[in-house]
């Protein structure tokens, strides 16, 4: 773990498989982008369901990016560039430009309370184990905090404590320095906080 | 350190993201000030809390992106295909055909039966023979691909055009170049039948799989490539006819019934527009 000031490798160092996923789509090995899809899809997913507030812009999202990604290993970057590509911020950049696109459209549609756009349909829970009904409410109230913030808010909340990235590949995907990112994480938490409060909830979860 | 700047680095803190000295400075800080700890705690349970959150999308994205396609052998050329459409063919090997399709669509291939009204369709094509062209899947091909294409299976069997002709034809006269790359980088030979397209100045020109197989083709489908070669010999590009006052491509079926005391050899379409004559409906000179 490298410990610089600059320096971001990963908090939690991922698997060394991965390190050469990109090159192993390359190459066209057998079910390399089928790891590379299971490893990410839902990663990628709720950080664009983050971003988006809407199940199918966000799965639209999420599989043109895959497509784009399979292009871009397999038909434009050689090898070397292959090797050295940082996948996962790569990965989150390539959905989070296209989140911003679609937003973009959509602009004055978007930032409504949170009852317009909460659709019920978010797809099964990936770390709720049993059917803790009370957990479930917690994590269902913490959702709609989450909703309640900027989207800038959403985000660095979903990239840094959902999907576990390190500053640096915070920075590397959202094109930010990691100093200015600290401030932002934790004005972020602080906005969480405040929304949970509002709901009533004073220790949620 | 302060409490400003300690709240900004619990998290990174956390994960031990910090460089040493601060990370000192801040657990000293936060070892010192009451609030600051409760702080760090309440982003420890965030933190935790959050990574619940996640949601896994509602339809698999790997099932909506199939991985594989499929091929086959039909006569003497293997057939890349998807879906009920083709996508490939390749007169040489499947080597050849799996490299050419990896490089195209970044896919691998399977063994698969194509599916029969398919199958004769192809055929039928590869004999030059068939109404029914078999349907073709090209993918993410750019517009001019597309339209190239489009416009190189309307040409007839047993007739030849230039590739000026058909740079006009698309709408880019001034892109021969562009549109001839396009018809050497044909992925479906024999069924878009890119044989047919042969230089201003004379000859068959390049094949894929050699002029050889080229002229052997275009014999096949009944054109008189000799007769052609020593035309473009002489600089003849259009032949007219006498009594009806159009001209045609030589190899056109209008040109071709001319009789030999109708017949006046053009170099040019100037030329004969000149002369009165104007371009046949069918094989379009004009735009030449």
């Amino acid at each position: 773990m490298k410990n610089s000031w600059t320096g971001g490798e990963a908090a939690r160092p991922i698997e060394s498989a991965e390190e050469n996923l990109a090159v192993a789509v390359h190459r066209l090995e057998a079910g390399a982008f089928e790891r590379l899809i299971e490893r990410f899809e839902t990663p990628l997913y709720s950080y664009a369901h983050s971003i988006l507030q809407n199940t199918f812009d966000a799965q639209e999202v999420v599989q043109d990016a895959m497509m784009r990604a399979h292009r871009a290993l397999t038909r434009q970057y050689d090898e070397q560039r292959c090797t050295e590509l940082a996948l996962r911020p790569w990965l989150f950049r390539t959905v989070r430009n296209l989140c911003l696109n679609k937003r973009r459209g959509k602009r004055h549609e978007l930032e409504q309370p949170l009852a317009n756009f909460d659709d019920g349909r978010m797809g099964p829970f990936v770390h709720l184990e049993g059917s803790d009904l009370e957990r479930k409410q917690e994590v269902e109230l913490l959702r709609r905090a989450i909703a309640l913030l900027p989207v800038d808010a959403r985000e660095l909340i979903m990239l840094r404590f959902m999907e576990e990235m390190s500053y640096g590949e915070i920075a590397k995907t959202v094109g930010a320095t990691e100093a200015s990112l600290r401030g932002k994480v934790f004005r972020s938490l602080k906005l969480l906080r405040e929304a949970l409060e509002k709901k009533g909830v004073a220790y949620a979860v | 350190m302060r409490c400003r700047p300690t709240l900004t680095r619990v998290d990174a803190l956390r994960t031990g993201e910090l460089p040493a000295e601060e990370h000192r400075a801040v657990e000293k800080h936060l070892k010192t000030c009451k609030s600051c700890e409760d702080s760090a705690e309440d982003v420890e349970r965030l933190a935790n809390a959050v990574k619940a959150l996640a949601i896994a999308p509602p339809r698999s994205i790997r099932e909506s992106m199939r991985s594989t396609d499929f091929f086959d052998k039909v006569e003497n050329v293997w057939v890349a295909f998807a879906d009920r459409s083709i996508r490939m063919i390749n007169g040489r090997s499947l080597d050849d055909l799996r490299s050419w399709y990896a490089r195209r669509y970044g896919r691998g291939l399977e063994q698969a039966t194509l599916p029969e009204p398919l199958r004769k369709q192809v055929v039928a094509a590869l004999h030059g023979e068939g109404v029914e062209k078999p349907a073709i899947d090209l993918g993410d091909a750019s517009e001019l691909e597309r339209s190239v294409l489009e416009t190189l299976s309307k040409i007839p069997k047993g007739e030849v055009r230039s590739y000026s002709w058909l740079a006009a034809q698309v709408g880019k006269p001034r892109a021969v170049r562009a549109v001839a790359n396009v018809v050497a980088r044909n992925c479906v030979p024999f069924i878009v039948p890119c044989h047919r397209v042969v230089p201003a100045a004379g000859g068959v020109g390049k094949y894929a799989y050699g002029s050889r197989m080229k002229r052997d083709l275009l014999k096949r489908e009944g054109v008189d490539v000799e007769r052609l070669e020593s035309l473009a010999r002489e600089g003849v590009r259009f032949i007219g006819s006498k009594t009806t006052r159009i001209f045609c491509f030589p190899t056109c079926r209008d040109a071709r019934r001319i009789r030999e005391e109708n017949r006046v050899p053009f170099h040019e379409a100037g030329e004969a527009k000149h002369k009165g004559f104007r371009p046949c409906r069918h094989c379009r000179p004009n735009v030449a």
